[in-house]
């Protein structure tokens, strides 16, 4: 018995002993049950990848950057290419804005238009570059630095993140005023 | 950010016409064919060649290597110095200076504009909206260099126009 | 929180644990019964049974004080007694075969080296980021270990040594491999990269990359050459921005940022 039940056969060979004699013989038993639920089938190792490239056509992607935590890291270097970005397409739009109407943009216009702005709206646009390039500036000086392998620790990318974070908050406000 | 759920609805639509396509491909080759490059889809689930295969790498070029790096490192290094003089000195004693930092911020402005359609449109993801805006920046980029240099010659120049619009 | 570096962070650290539970559980006299202390655990679900039924998160609440400390144990915990179906990848238990890498509250780590957050909010869990999905928290690693295999990880030296028994080495050249060589390939710091999310087929990624100059700073590797060789292309190496993710989330607390900016380094100098 202990034999049986160590290859997982007790019970359903018990089940047999004690069944009626019909069930035991295995002819009928085969008739009986020829019908099974599971159908199998025989494939080549080749249809391995076939059926595993059907599956990966059906996975999703995972979720990225709108469940992974904001942490400085990520969230400085974004804010590195969104402000360069915006700096640089001002200075595109302003340079192709000169190219194709020289008499519209040029320097005594532009400096003309922004003298009759209201002071608010002058000190707002000027922190409004500033920010950026404040930001820009410092946080390339901070990437420069990584790029000849100093402050790579992570304790000093913190801290240089929050210097050029408070830099860039010093200038916004000191550099409208100059 | 917006293009890389632009990817994958792409990469889907692609995927969902593929699979009986490529499936019959499949079907019709010996039974030794491991490869699935008939599914590939680039950033997509399917990779070429089997899991035991390694990925491989495209040519070597130190242009798009380590010389670019370099190159791009030590333009923005010199972009500092560059911007305090140019604020420091009056611009108009001093127009090659001027001239040097402009073409300085513009080819930095390029390169930064090419990293990241390199990252975000990248022509074997978007085959036809990635050169569309590589060809556009590029065509921008020429048009911006002749706008600086209009400015530069004809008007006051990018620094001093800076200083008196900071000043208007 | 999220903006103070990993240093200062009490969670997900592999501290000290106290063993309060299993001393009292040791009395021989009764201790009074813990209070329940309740938590929810938000746990990304996808089935490929289903493949058409979106991925989503579904609740667990469990007591904690019939919990052990960490992430791991709590899954263990739903597993084995809430739901059964719930899938994810684990084995050592002790942060050195990198099974158990996972989203935990927005930080990639590994969930047996994660302690349970032990206040009411509740804790999210999802599969690495921008992976293809197998079922719930176990993603397809299949190209991260393509990629590990293209930067040929052993030594490559036609010399054998003289005396036929090993490749001898300094201290200091020994050294130099500190900090790379306990790399567990787990995948915290591929898939915590930005620019591995959009570009991951053709850039290498953290975690590939360090192991790359490990050989490539392997003194008694003599195949230098062609490891920088391969990487001077726009895409395997110079994707990387230096982010930093790859070195926040490191669950071994290596830094494979330092890695990639040595490698471009020598690659300039080259």
């Amino acid at each position: 018995m202990m034999s049986t039940r160590a290859l997982g056969l007790g019970s359903p060979l018990r089940k047999t002993l004690f069944s009626p004699s019909l069930a035991r013989n295995p002819s009928l038993i085969r008739t009986t049950f020829a019908k099974r639920a599971v159908q199998t089938e025989s494939l080549p190792p080749s249809a391995a990848v076939d059926i595993l490239n059907k599956q990966r056509l059906l996975r999703p992607s995972s979720p990225h950057f709108t469940i992974y935590q904001p942490q400085i890291t990520w969230i400085a270097s974004i804010a590195n290419r969104v402000t360069g970005g915006a700096l640089s397409a001002l200075l595109y739009g302003f340079s192709l804005a000169y190219l194709f109407a020289p008499g519209t943009f040029d320097s005594v216009h532009v400096v003309e238009f922004v003298g009759t702005l209201p002071d608010t709206v002058k000190y707002a646009g000027k922190a409004l570059l500033a920010a950026p390039f404040a930001f820009h500036g410092l946080n390339g000086i901070r990437h420069l630095s990584w790029d000849m392998g100093k402050f790579m620790s992570m304790k000093s990318v913190y801290l240089t993140g929050y210097a050029v974070l408070g830099g860039t908050a010093i200038s916004t406000v000191a550099l409208p005023f100059l | 950010m917006a293009s890389s759920l632009l990817a994958s609805s792409s990469k889907r639509a692609l995927v969902r016409r593929g699979p009986s396509f490529a499936k019959s491909l499949l079907a019709s080759r010996p039974a030794t064919t491991q490869s699935s490059d008939a599914l590939y889809v680039p950033g997509g689930p399917v990779y070429k060649g089997t899991v035991n295969d390694p990925t491989s790498f495209p040519e070597p070029s130190r242009a798009h290597g380590s010389h670019h790096w370099s190159f791009e490192r030590l333009l923005s290094a010199s972009l500092i110095p560059l911007t305090g003089a140019a604020f420091a000195t009056s611009p108009s004693v001093h127009p090659v200076l001027d001239g040097i930092l402009g073409v300085s911020l513009i080819v930095h402005s390029h390169i930064g504009f090419d990293s990241m359609l390199v990252d975000y449109l990248h022509p074997r993801k978007f085959p036809v909206l990635g050169r569309i805006a590589t060809w556009t920046l590029r065509t921008a980029t020429v048009g911006v260099l002749v706008g600086v240099y209009n400015f530069n010659t004809n008007d006051i120049g990018l620094t001093e126009l800076i200083s008196k619009v900071w000043h208007a | 929180m999220s903006f103070l570096p990993r240093l200062a962070r009490p969670l997900c650290s592999s501290a000290a644990r106290p063993f309060s539970s299993s001393a009292a559980r040791a009395l021989a006299t009764p201790v009074a019964q813990k209070p329940v202390l309740n938590k929810e655990f938000k746990i990304y679900r996808w089935n490929p049974d289903e493949p058409a039924k979106k991925p989503t998160l579904q609740s667990y609440t469990i007591d904690l004080n019939q919990t052990g400390p960490m992430i791991l144990d709590a899954l263990i915990k739903i597993k084995n007694e809430v739901d059964p179906t719930l899938t994810f990848r684990r084995s050592c238990r002790e942060g050195i075969c990198g099974s158990c890498a996972m989203n935990i509250d927005g930080q990639n780590t590994l969930a047996c080296l994660c302690r349970i957050d032990r206040t009411p909010k509740d804790t999210k869990i999802y599969p690495l980021p921008h992976m293809y999905v197998v079922k719930d928290l176990v993603p397809d690693l299949t190209l991260f270990y393509k990629q590990y295999k293209s930067i040929k990880p052993y030594l490559q030296n036609p010399n054998p040594p003289e005396d036929g028994k090993e490749f001898l080495q300094s201290p200091e050249d020994r050294k130099k491999l500190d900090g790379m060589y306990e790399c567990i390939l787990c995948a915290c710091c591929s898939t915590s990269c930005p620019s591995y999310w959009w570009n991951q087929d053709e850039y290498l990624g953290p975690a590939t990359l360090m192991q790359a100059y490990r050989w490539i700073a392997d003194s008694r590797d003599t195949h230098t050459a062609e490891r920088k060789e391969v990487l001077q292309n726009e895409m395997s190496l110079y994707r990387c921005h230096t982010i930093f993710n790859c070195s926040r989330t490191c669950p071994k607390g290596l830094n494979p940022a330092q890695a990639i900016a040595k490698i471009k380094m020598e690659l300039a100098a080259d």
